[in-house]
């Protein structure tokens, strides 16, 4: 509407030209061209950040599993490099350098501006060479090859491995190795990593099963202990009933560890001899080899195949190599449990507290002050929250609930330190005003008109709320639950204070009464990122991954923001010209 | 809809001529209580939100409040055995204040339980039948020597402890003390839980005495130091005899391996140039004995440097208490850097020895008074240090007790003088728990106090205070680290780097985000604005955890290649959008009409990209130019001129200056000339006119940047200094990514919600798109505008995660833009999790989230109530 406006009129300026009315325009001045055309930069700069950083993200969050080709490199002083090509750069050659090249790099390399480009590999074989990159500048380069048995081998220990394969043995007997479609090799493993699931089985949730019990029972035991004192029928009874339950824990114990055992030295007679680049070799357990393809001679299929079991991995196991390696299913669990008890929390509190303020508090000076200061609170500092968090819930609330439930457990914290619950209540406080304010608004959206119709037919407040205004204002009511999910799902810094740790052991959920934990401490998407991409030993190896998760954690929180928007269009579309 | 709805539709219908049945007016019982039990929750649980929320702050402020409370005692006893009243040399108590040992000045050993006074057994030093004429023990009260008329010394040590045995290994018969505590003679037991005991006892030794002095001449003073190995111990000392002679001795003891034979060596070499007939009144020296201070009964000291064990200097002599006034108590405070002296009118200083310019000294250190504390109403009689901290006790001799301590300067408790007046020694708890004094009436007198925060102060958290070995007073944060005893906990280098992290990014971000709101509402189509928005709005809930990784392991390494293309691009994008715009006003103007809309902000952002290219291009000129071909040397300082960059800086303001001025004196004629004059030809005069004043700025901000270099003002050392990776630029960036969605979003729906018809008339009236954007639209909608600008700020302050990423955290206060900083925010995050629960730091913490809480309320409190205003205003249009 307003363009039409502003070009009707000066075209009719212009339709009259050299009359008095004419001067005007050339007063350039009056137009602002050059500032417009700064406002119109800012504009468009702030676009080309956003498209550069989604971009960005998205690129490399993308291309991260793409199985990429692995080309061995000679170099001019008979160096082999295969890795690999992680990135490229332009670097500044110093002179003393420059002088010892050949005369038409030197000429190519005065042509750039002294800058010469040079590739960065990712080698892996960190087991080998201790180190995870390297860099060969292209001057020095004599040939690049592809080979085609080249191999590139995800391991559970030490990273990836590039090399070949010299043979395997098969239960001890040592086989020939021709290509990696030989079934026999390719079912040896595929057993051996059975084996190796069935060793994780045992270990963790069979031999984990009976560590709770014995731990269990211990705390039975103290608990009898401090409420009986020592000396008492009581806690004699429990004891030796408890000494009978160890007998028998142990003896399943046992059991177990032999059964893994079993499982273990099978495991470790079937073995493959892999040799790196430079010639030396090692023998690595057939089960510890998660993934291998010979990079140089894919298919496509072949390719789409590597690059989804890699997605598949990184959303549903866990993560291995100081989480630089793996999966974030730990974490995409936290995020998802805290996201929905934060939920479960701050929707309820928001909606009433909304309520009470614009139905039932009287209005007045009071109420708008009270208003305006939630409303600041969507502005407080989330790290703030973390501190109130620490101090009031988990130091305060969790030191009195130990005290008062968890007395066996002491000195060790149980509620008293930061875990699952109180970060989804830290994060609720921290939530609670995008709720309150966007429930507040989409109650005052509802026409008087229909309160004062409803209370006419003779409904009660309660029922005028419930039949007539909460369903008008449900969908901005979802709208501000969605976007305090975004929010909350997002938050990191009040979370490193309150039970974010970088690997939780156990999940917050399990089979173990009461099944669910709240105390537990828990792992986080955007604590992941934190981790991996800032604490951890080597960021570089760990950033690919870091964008992944990167991307997953943006997609989450855009998913849920767009939605909100969705619903918040649609409801304006629904209620518009419906009143009455 | 309800209940009374469905009961009453059965009687309407087909059985109408029917009389219609009499329909209950009682509403049910359900619908009553379902609407009290609905208005009560929802009282009830909105009331609770509204508190609990509020209660964040009351919370807060309660773990800060103990911070600034200082001591106070939670208990005062006097025991009631008596204990004699000998004068004392010293005494020492355990850390679980159960038993006070003493020393008189007969070389006998006293030992009481403190609450009562009831003597423990405790067998004497064998001195060999001699009396004592000078003592000395090192801070701790762990280490004693004796001097005597014959010139010789003798060491010894004494430990009073506590063990936690089991109860059942304490022996049966016991005599009770009072409700805890009971002995069995030698030791005392107290019961701390059901099956574990407190044994408090004391264990002591004395060494053979070593003939220091001549034969036959008193020692009068003695300060001893050991050192070395547990098997090898150096126990070095300085004496001074009855002549005034000064001697610095060591002696070393080596166990012969084969023969388990102890042999004790003693070598001795003479302080120089003490006075003749010097009356010493203490003697002093370091803890790694390269320092000795000797004091006589005047007042003065003379401070000798004793790192050259043979040949000792003195170095320094100097009065360090008033003409007149004479030296009450000296000691070292924990460190033994610090000298604390009392004097005989009550003062009360702590020195400390620094390095100094045009020092008169022989090697170059010279006593500084740092800490001028409260006087005390009479002179000092004693005194006492902490082990743990800055803490100490003095007592005058008009018998009041002052609790102090050095860092904060202030005087933490005044105990009142009892009714013994003089003390004759004064013991500060270990534990900084308790203060004991024996009075000279024979009885020990006694407060149980607690001093947590003893460091900190309003003062301390924002105002200068100066740290043993700094120079001079400054604002330092270091919580932890090697002198942890005296952690350094001001809050303004914290603040500054809040405010500076705020301001760079501020400086990024309002530009961009104000000139892309006003565009977006005012000059670009609807279609582009429906896709640019929403956007925009989701970029603002972007988590801020991405945004620092991104700004710390991808822009970071960016920026620092490319640091001169980005500077050359904070100069190059604007310039080339104003070229782009001066040539696009050359256009005819029907072309230009027809081309006003979209095709128009695609050129414009053809030019940005073009621009951008451009000064990556030409970075490496521009570098040579500016900077003498190298940025980050230039900015150490190591080549080039700063003239091109302060010209560079001033340009901005020069060029507005003369374009605004010149517009008032040109433009009238200028317009007269060109009137009737096609819109191509006022285009090319308006461009040339462009050029000529830039190249007019050029040459005056050139002058003014030599100028104001030669006055002092050179941003070299100021703004721009030695490069560190991670730097407050590259937060700026990252935060800019953070903030301009949302001073963007805000502001562009401040601009969107000014009514229509003042837009429609002010084009109406003639006006240009431009001049109704700028005269009409943004005055009105200035408080929105306003606002959206503190919201955004109050983001800036309170992000966490970009800043403990990318800013290096380092507690610095400058202003260099290459350089990094710590925020509170930043600060909070780091520190809390190690910090211990209740300790200082930890309350510290607290009180950095509550000035965050209380800066960014304040902040949008601001802000909102603009807003409301705004929004008034607008509804009355």
């Amino acid at each position: 509407m307003m363009s039409a406006i502003t070009e009707t009129i000066p075209t009719e300026v212009e339709a009259v030209p050299m009359s008095q009315a004419s001067t005007r325009h050339t007063d350039m001045r009056s137009r602002g061209e050059p500032a417009l055309w700064a406002l119109g930069g800012a504009l468009a700069l702030g676009i080309v950040m956003i498209v550069g950083f989604l971009a960005l993200v998205f690129w490399n969050g993308v291309a991260t599993f793409v199985p990429k080709p692995l080309p061995v490199v000679t170099d001019a002083s008979g160096n082999v490099t295969a890795g690999e090509p992680f990135r490229e750069e332009l670097f500044r050659l110093q002179p003393d350098e420059l002088a010892k090249l050949s005369p038409e790099w030197q000429a190519r390399i005065e042509k750039d501006g002294g800058f010469a480009s040079r590739t960065l590999y990712r080698l892996g074989n960190f087991d080998f060479y201790g180190d995870d990159f390297r860099w060969v500048p292209d001057f020095t380069l004599v040939k690049t090859e592809y080979p085609k048995n080249m191999l590139f081998v995800e391991r559970l220990e030490w990273g990836p491995f590039v090399g070949t394969i010299k043979n395997f043995k098969l239960d001890g007997v040592e086989q020939p190795f021709s290509t990696l479609d030989d079934p026999k090799f390719l079912a040896a493993h595929d057993a051996a990593r059975d084996r190796w699931r069935e060793i994780r089985d045992i270990e963790r949730d069979r031999i984990g099963a009976i560590n709770h019990d014995i731990e269990e029972a211990r705390l039975g035991l103290r608990k009898i202990e401090l409420k009986t004192g020592k000396d008492s029928a009581d806690y004699k009874a429990a004891q030796a009933e408890g000494q009978a339950r160890q007998v028998d824990l142990t003896r399943a114990y046992d059991q177990l560890a032999a059964q893994a055992q079993k499982l273990r030295e099978r495991n470790a007679t079937n073995t493959v001899t892999v040799v790196e680049i430079g010639g030396r070799d090692k023998t690595v357990e057939l089960s510890q080899l998660v993934r291998f393809y010979a990079a140089n001679d894919l298919s496509f299929a072949q390719k789409v195949g590597v690059y989804f079991s890699r997605w598949v991995e990184f959303l549903t196991t866990e993560p291995r190599e100081a989480n630089t390696e793996g999966g974030v299913l730990p974490a995409i669990f936290g995020t998802a449990a805290m996201t929905l008890l934060m939920v479960v929390v701050v929707a309820p509190f928001g909606v009433i507290t909304a309520l009470y303020l614009r139905e039932y508090a009287k209005q007045g000076r009071l109420v708008s002050f009270v208003r305006i200061s939630v409303n600041n609170l969507a502005g407080v500092p989330s790290i703030v929250y973390g501190v109130f968090g620490l101090g009031f819930f988990a130091y305060v609330l969790g030191g009195s609930l130990d005290a008062l439930f968890y007395p066996e457990r002491l000195p060790n914290p149980t509620f008293g330190t930061g875990g699952l619950m109180w970060a989804a209540l830290t994060l609720a406080l921290l939530t609670v005003p995008v709720v309150i304010v966007a429930t507040e608004e989409a109650l005052a959206a509802v026409p008087r008109s229909m309160r004062e119709g409803s209370l006419a037919c003779g409904a009660s407040k309660w029922q005028t709320i419930k039949y007539i205004i909460l369903p008008r204002a449900m969908p901005g009511i979802m709208t501000g639950i969605i976007l305090s999910m975004a929010r909350g799902a997002g938050e990191v810094a009040p979370l490193m204070l309150i039970g974010v740790v970088k690997l939780a052991p156990q999940l917050p959920v399990d089979g173990f009464f009461p099944f669910v934990h709240l105390e537990r401490s828990f792992m986080h998407l955007g604590f992941h990122i934190f981790d991996v991409g800032f604490q951890s030993r080597n960021a570089e190896a760990g950033k690919p991954m870091v964008f992944v998760t990167t991307m997953l954690l943006m997609a989450l929180i855009f998913i849920m923001n767009i939605s909100a928007i969705i619903i918040r269009n649609r409801l304006k579309r629904k209620f518009q010209g419906s009143q009455f | 809809m309800t209940a009374p709805a469905e009961t009453a539709a059965p009687t309407t219908g087909p059985v109408a001529h029917t009389p219609r049945q009499r329909r209950s007016m009682k509403t049910p019982r359900s619908v009553l209580i379902a609407d009290k039990a609905a208005d009560w929750v929802i009282r009830i649980g909105g009331v609770g939100v509204i508190v609990a929320v509020f209660g964040i702050m009351l919370f807060l402020a309660q773990v800060v409040v103990p911070l600034f409370t200082g001591a106070h005692v939670q208990s005062a006893f006097t025991s009631t055995q008596p204990i004699g009243t000998e004068p004392l040399f010293m005494s020492v108590v355990d850390e679980y204040k159960t038993v006070e040992v003493s020393v008189d000045n007969t070389g006998k050993m006293h030992a009481n339980h403190i609450r009562t006074g009831a003597a423990i057994d405790i067998a004497p030093f064998d001195l060999g039948g001699k009396m004592p004429t000078a003592f000395a023990r090192t801070p701790t009260g762990r280490e004693l020597a004796f001097g005597f008329a014959d010139g010789t010394l003798q060491m010894a040590t004494l430990k009073v402890g506590g063990t936690v045995i089991d109860t059942k290994d304490v022996p049966a018969d016991l005599r009770r003390l009072n409700e805890a505590d009971a002995t069995d003679g030698s030791a005392v037991y107290t019961v701390v839980s059901s099956d574990q005991t407190r044994r408090v006892s004391i264990a002591h030794e004395i060494a053979e005495p070593q003939q220091v002095a001549p034969e036959g001449t008193a020692i009068v003073a003695v300060d001893y130091r050991v050192g070395g190995s547990a098997e090898r111990p150096t126990i070095s000392f300085v004496t001074v005899d009855a002549n005034g002679i000064g001697r610095l001795s060591r002696s070393e003891s080596k166990t012969n391996m084969l023969t388990g034979k102890t042999t004790t060596s003693l070598t001795s070499s003479e302080l120089p140039g003490l006075p003749e007939g010097v009356k010493v009144r203490t003697v002093l020296m370091t803890d790694k004995a390269d320092e000795v201070y000797i004091v006589d009964i005047g007042g003065t000291f003379y401070r000798y440097d004793a790192r050259d064990f043979d040949a000792p200097v003195l170095a320094e002599t100097v009065r360090l208490v008033a003409d007149g006034v004479q030296v009450g108590s000296v000691g070292f405070l924990i460190g033994e850097q610090s000298l604390v002296v009392g004097g005989s009118d009550g003062s009360v200083n702590v020195y400390f020895r620094l390095q100094r310019e045009g020092a008169k000294t022989t090697d170059g250190y010279q006593l500084v008074r740092a800490h001028a504390l409260e006087s005390q109403p009479s002179g000092i009689v004693a005194m006492d240090v902490s082990q743990r901290g800055k803490m100490f006790v003095t007592s005058d001799s008009a018998g009041n007790v002052w609790l102090r301590h050095s860092t904060s300067e202030q005087v933490l408790l005044k105990l009142p003088p009892g009714q013994s007046v003089a003390y004759r020694t004064l013991t500060l708890a270990p534990r900084e728990n308790g203060v004991f004094a024996t009075g000279t009436d024979g009885k020990i007198h006694g407060w149980d106090v607690s001093a947590p925060h003893p460091e900190s102060t309003l003062g301390t958290l924002f105002g200068k205070v100066w740290y043993e070995g700094y120079p001079e007073a400054g604002f330092t944060w270091q919580s932890s680290g090697a002198d942890a005893f005296e952690p350094k906990l001001s809050l303004v280098p914290l603040i500054f780097g809040t405010i500076k992290a705020t301001f760079y990014s501020l400086l990024f971000a309002i530009p961009i985000a104000l000139g892309a709101a006003i565009y977006t509402s005012e000059f670009v189509h609807y279609k582009v604005r429906s896709v640019v928005k929403p956007t925009m709005e989701l970029m603002a809930s972007l988590p801020s955890v991405v945004l620092g990784f991104i700004a710390a392991l991808i822009l970071a390494p960016i920026v620092e290649t490319w640091l001169a293309a980005i500077f050359f691009a904070f100069v190059m994008i604007p310039t080339g959008l104003f070229l782009s715009a001066y040539l696009w006003q050359l256009l005819p103007s029907p072309i230009a009409l027809r081309y006003g809309g979209l095709p128009k902000f695609i050129l414009i952002f053809a030019a940005l990209i073009l621009f951008g290219y451009l000064s990556y291009v030409a970075a490496p000129v521009f570098e040579n130019l500016f900077f003498g071909g190298d940025l980050k040397a230039w900015a150490n300082g190591e080549r080039g001129s700063s003239a091109p960059f302060t010209a560079m800086l001033v340009f901005p303001f020069v060029f507005l200056g003369i374009f605004v001025s010149s517009d008032a004196i040109v433009t009238q004629r200028f317009g007269f000339v060109l009137r009737g004059s096609n819109r191509t030809s006022a285009g090319l005069a308006d461009f040339l006119r462009w050029i000529a004043t830039i190249v007019v700025a050029a040459f005056a901000s050139y002058a003014l940047g030599l100028v104001l270099i030669s006055i002092g003002l050179d941003p070299r050392g100021g703004v721009v200094d030695t490069y560190v990776q991670r730097n407050t630029l590259v937060v700026g960036f990252a935060m800019g990514f953070a903030v301009i969605p949302i001073i963007y979003t805000i502001s562009e729906d401040a601009l969107n919600t000014v009514p229509e018809h003042l837009r429609a008339a002010s084009l109406g009236c003639g006006a240009t798109q431009w001049q109704t954007a700028m005269r009409v639209i943004l005055p009105t909608a200035m408080s929105g505008v306003f606002s959206a600008v503190m919201i955004g700020m109050g983001r800036a302050v309170g992000e966490t995660m970009i800043v403990v990423m990318a800013a290096g955290n380092t507690p610095l206060l400058d202003w260099n833009i290459f350089n990094g900083l710590r925020a509170l925010s930043a600060n909070i995050a780091v520190e809390l999790p190690e910090a211990v629960r209740d300790s200082t730091l930890y309350r510290m913490l607290f009180l950095a989230a509550l000035t965050l809480f209380v800066i960014t309320f304040v902040v949008n409190t601001v802000a909102e109530a603009v807003r409301q205003r705004f929004r008034k205003r607008t509804a009355q249009l």
